[in-house]
């Protein structure tokens, strides 16, 4: 048997039935992007399942080498594009440790409200698509409706909707209008009535609980053992968030829990997500107290130039950790390299893990609470 | 649409047939410009975009376009939502052909323009989707928002309305043409636009200047007051776990080779005592001792280093850099391992692009997820992982040439960034 199967396949069983193959992707809807996957199947079981990366490998960390560091920015943009904000902070922080710069208080509340901003945003997205997923296109279009609101404010702040490239070392491009506290108060307080509704729609929906509970489990200790972050990690049982355990900017002056869930399945996955739009909200009501009506936002301008060493960051997306590694070998604005560690390659990683044993349906269930960005994966 | 075909080589020679042949021609492109299924395809950024516009605030169901097909033998319409890749290009020339016609294309986005950011330096982005399939629209933007999609969407309908069965749609060709090469030909041909213009301009400016001898300009520039920005210090704090000075402490007890990178002469201690508290350490391991301590620090009860955070590597002339990155998920604390890989030299200079310069133990049996990351090494570096289970190439194709993180990668459709 071992001598016909394709490669990338490997468990042996011995077996009476007849085994196929089924190829998903690269362009499937619920593949989430250019992601290909084989999958082994006894029947409907799904056997084993082995991922094809690569179909929208995009040579950013070759191309970073010939750019300016502040170019990469823009190109961190372009990763995990529900994410960009956050993905910004992340380039930038390294930066700031090599050009040895901080920000002032009201840059970082700036940066932290952006950052919760764009994390409901991209959790909206992952409501949307797991209840479309799953057979409900009325989800998609309730997740969409108030992540319109989150762009309006990110393009009144920054310019634009989804590209934001907006934070530099020091602080930020611009200083927020005087708007931004009153537009998000507003959002939050429509967000507060249209989370009851979202949750009502789908939490105790008995087709979801059907379809999710119980289905693709991942264990605490293969959870830590591939490497998995974010939402992900904590559904199954591990507190770990890198705002609480190596606090950046200031999120070690606010006061939010870190949802943890035990049974590490999709109904859990799709729980800790809701929950942390309500932590967000929280800690986003603190920040519009806590605002500082005075000072300056950022810090004096400087050209970016790193001084040879190696700068690493590490931030709490949406989807997980994102690291980012500077190496610089000149003192200059260009760096020798850059590697970006991004959190959904992991969890398809590991995803082989959860489908074993399962049904295709339940394959698109288990893709969907996984969330993953595939140019993240790919760069 | 056989039939309607022929209606014109019948009609036309009637009195009056013509009028007919129009009218059918009417009702034809109504139906179809109303009713353009888009594919359900996206790669990147610009899907986000597309997905958007079919949401309820901008809610692309006026334009007729709202249902978007899974299959591509249910759609009429090609949004190429994002960068194209090489290893995507095949699929996507024939999710084109498998498109019934009559098929229409836009390409939404600098990517599929172009190759938009990535068109520099780049060996793995397709420069313009109009080098795989015929495109109807392009839409510009990084990328474009709902609006400038449903322009696009509302341009490629005024083209189906111009369309007659006096002429019946055919399925156009790629267009083999090097983007570079027309935006270089644009860029002159508007060089010499433009001094066209200023001759021309010329003359006017010596006429006004004879009639208004003493003319001034009162032009000021404006210019913003630049504010006064403060010096912020950074203040960085240790959270979790060990120290950088305990971690080194214990480590060089265990493995006595274990060093830092260092610029100065003062002793490892020192430095590694004015490291930044949230800096992690970065020790620089022995070829010998690498797989050992990477086992000590995964079952050693005081580091209990459980979480691999990433693996990496760095090429240099003469050797390679591998990076292990680790976390313990319990205590907190981080530690970088830094393995330094003799190149291996003796392979002849002309075989080297294309062979594996170095070889090191996996630990894809410790950290099962170190299996992924080491495959990209493998197959950005070329270095060889021994005892890994499936080293295979991850990102490109079985047959790509060469590894192109290192240094001296070439491709032959690299085009480099003009200084």
């Amino acid at each position: 048997m071992s001598a016909t199967l394709p490669p990338g396949f490997r468990i042996q069983r011995e077996t009476n039935t007849e085994e196929f193959f089924i190829n998903m992707g690269p362009q499937h809807p619920s593949t989430h992007g250019a992601l290909r996957l084989a999958l082994r199947m006894d029947g409907e079981t799904i056997v084993e399942l082995v991922p094809h990366f690569g179909y929208i490998h995009r040579g950013m960390e070759k191309q970073a080498e010939s750019m300016s560091y502040l170019q990469y920015i823009a190109m961190s943009d372009r990763q995990d594009y529900l994410t960009a904000i956050q993905n910004n902070l992340g380039v930038v922080i390294a930066l700031e440790k090599g050009m040895n710069v901080g920000v002032p208080e009201k840059g970082e509340y700036i940066r932290v409200m952006l950052q919760e901003l764009g994390r409901i945003a991209s959790h909206l997205v992952f409501y949307g698509c797991f209840g479309g997923d799953l057979g409900g296109q009325t989800c998609l279009l309730f997740g969409f409706k108030e992540r319109e609101m989150i762009h309006d404010i990110l393009e009144e702040v920054t310019g634009s909707r989804l590209t934001t490239n907006f934070f530099r070392p020091g602080g930020s491009r611009y200083d927020v209008p005087d708007t931004f506290l009153p537009r998000v108060k507003a959002f939050l307080d429509h967000l507060e009535g249209a989370m009851r509704d979202y949750e009502r729609f789908l939490s105790k929906n008995i087709i979801v609980l059907e379809r999710s509970v119980g289905i693709g489990i991942l264990s605490k200790e293969d959870a830590i053992a591939y490497g998995c972050s974010g939402p992900v990690l904590r559904a199954s049982g591990v507190e770990f968030d890198v705002r609480r355990a190596n606090p950046y900017s200031i999120y070690d002056q606010l006061d939010f829990d870190i949802p943890v869930f035990h049974n590490g399945d999709c109904y859990d996955r799709y729980k800790i997500r809701i929950a942390e739009i309500h932590e967000s909200m929280k800690i986003l009501r603190q920040c519009i107290d806590k605002f500082p009506k005075e000072g300056a936002w950022r810090s004096k301008e400087k050209p970016v130039r790193l001084p040879v060493g190696r700068y690493y960051s590490e931030i709490e997306t949406a989807k997980g950790l994102y690291a980012t590694y500077v190496v610089a070998a000149t003192t200059g604005e260009k760096p020798y390299r850059i590697h970006t560690r991004g959190p959904s390659f992991p969890h398809i990683a590991a995803l082989n893990k959860m489908v074993q044993g399962h049904k295709i349906s339940d394959l698109v269930t288990i893709m969907a609470t996984l969330d993953p960005v595939i140019p993240e994966i790919d760069r | 649409m056989g039939i309607i075909n022929y209606a014109p080589k019948i009609l036309d020679p009637i009195p009056g047939g013509k009028y007919v042949v129009n009218l059918v021609d009417y009702v034809v492109n109504w139906a179809r410009a109303n009713s353009i299924w888009p594919l359900t395809y996206g790669t990147s950024c610009c899907a986000i975009e597309m997905m958007s516009s079919s949401m309820a605030r901008y809610d692309i169901a006026r334009f007729g376009s709202e249902v978007f097909r899974a299959s591509p033998r249910q759609a009429d319409l090609f949004i190429l939502a994002g960068t194209i890749t090489r290893r995507m290009a095949p699929a996507i020339q024939m999710l084109w052909e498998q498109i019934p016609g009559p098929k229409y294309a836009i390409a939404m986005g600098a990517c599929t323009i172009s190759g938009g950011p990535f068109i520099y330096d780049n060996y793995a982005v397709v420069r313009g989707a109009q080098n795989l399939i015929p495109v109807d629209v392009f839409v510009p933007g990084c990328p474009p928002r709902p609006e400038a999609l449903f322009h696009g969407l509302l341009t490629l309908r005024e083209k189906i309305l111009k369309e007659t069965c006096r002429h019946p749609w055919h399925v156009g060709r790629p267009k083999d043409v090097s983007t570079m090469d027309r935006y270089r030909e644009a860029a002159k041909t508007w060089a010499a636009l433009e001094e066209m213009k200023d001759e021309e301009m010329a003359e006017a400016r010596a006429k006004f200047k004879e009639e208004h001898p003493d003319y001034k300009s009162s032009f000021k520039p404006i210019r913003i007051k630049k504010e006064e920005l403060p010096e912020v210090p950074r203040t960085p704090t240790h959270k979790g776990g060990l120290t950088q000075s305990e971690l080194f402490a214990k480590l060089h007890a265990k493995f006595p080779k274990v060093s830092v990178h260092t610029h100065s002469d003062s002793p490892i201690e020192e430095v590694v005592a004015q490291i930044p508290a949230d800096h992690p350490l970065e020790v620089i391991v022995d070829f010998e001792d690498y797989l050992p301590m990477v086992e000590f620090l995964k079952n050693d009860p005081e580091f209990k280093m459980d979480f691999l955070i990433d693996e990496t590597a760095i090429d240099y002339d003469d050797h390679f850099d591998l990076v292990t990155m680790l976390r313990s998920m319990e205590i907190g604390h981080k530690l970088f391992l830094c393995v330094q890989l003799k190149k291996d030299f003796a392979i002849a200079e002309e075989a080297r692009p294309t062979s594996l310069l170095a070889s090191v133990p996996t630990i894809s049996n410790l950290y099962p997820g170190a299996e992924v990351k080491e495959r990209e090494i493998y197959d950005m570096f070329g270095i060889n992982f021994e005892g890994h289970p499936d080293q295979r190439r991850i990102f490109l194709d079985k047959d790509f040439v060469g590894y192109p993180l290192r240094k001296d990668f070439t491709h032959p459709q690299m085009i480099r960034r003009p200084v």
